[in-house]
């Protein structure tokens, strides 16, 4: 259980092994991203398949890492679960993120 | 006999239940799986189920979260209440401090504009969401403390 990271190609894929990103994990889950950017990752993956349920304060973690990274990387979300993708959906917040069926299509640049 | 069965579903007595939590956001899980529970046993398809949860979890963060500033030792409670043919309410209650702002105030769904991010709010959903989702949704305060009325139609 909890996150962890990995380097493939140029980028830093995040597992989140979680079944719930929700008000509970957001402030753990926010303080890992945060290291992680201040290690100088900058180009992130998160790997949402483990997640099937995300309320709007795990959205807003991963939002508010988004905005850590002031306009200088990314971060790219990859194999979302239904639900998950209903939250981002409703939210419009799949304007801001680009979102990939799966971490190989984030490393290969493929779009769900 | 369409109408004898239309009497018979018009008879059914809504059920209710009634959940419990201590007010830290790592309980909120427990109602969300009861409310699934519940959900379960109507019409609601699986992507509409993943919606009440939703709403229910927000709104019992919200509580947690806003109602008691994040205090634990307090209770939320839910009332679940079930006419499987018409419609599912779900009722939050709390005893902290009361919304300050109408619903009507929280209720717009801010769009983000992917090139400002002065526009990527990392918080302030939760409401808007409910909003969105829910048919209905009412808010009253009193004296005996705060309740959250969400109701989603059923068939």
């Amino acid at each position: 259980m909890g996150y962890s990271n990995r380097q493939e190609a140029d980028k830093t894929v995040v597992e989140i092994d979680e079944a719930r990103l929700d008000a509970s994990q957001a402030t753990p889950f926010r303080d890992y991203m945060t290291d992680l950017i201040s290690q100088g990752q900058r180009d992130l993956v998160l790997d949402l398949s483990q997640v099937d349920f995300m309320d709007s304060s795990g959205l807003g973690a991963i939002v508010g890492a988004l905005k850590e990274l002031n306009g200088d990387g990314s971060i790219q979300l990859a194999g979302p679960q239904k639900s998950v993708n209903d939250l981002f959906d409703l939210t419009c917040m799949d304007k801001i993120f680009t979102i990939h069926s799966s971490v190989n299509d984030a490393l290969s640049g493929g779009i769900q | 006999m369409s109408s004898v069965l239309q009497g018979q579903s018009e008879d059914i007595k809504p059920q209710c239940i009634t959940l419990c939590i201590d007010s830290q956001l790592e309980d909120t899980v427990l109602v969300a799986m009861a409310v699934r529970g519940v959900c379960g046993m109507t019409s609601l398809t699986a992507e509409e189920i993943n919606r009440v949860e939703l709403c229910v979890v927000e709104v019992v963060n919200n509580a947690i979260e806003h109602a008691y500033q994040g205090r634990p030792n307090e209770t939320v409670e839910v009332d679940v209440m079930l006419n499987p043919t018409r419609s599912l309410e779900i009722v939050v209650r709390d005893c902290g401090t009361p919304m300050s702002k109408p619903l009507s105030a929280d209720a717009e769904m801010s769009v983000p504009d992917p090139t400002n991010p002065e526009t990527w709010l990392s918080s302030g959903r939760g409401i808007p969401i409910v909003e969105r989702l829910m048919d209905e949704i009412r808010y009253e305060s009193c004296e005996d403390g705060n309740a959250f009325h969400m109701i989603r139609q059923l068939g």
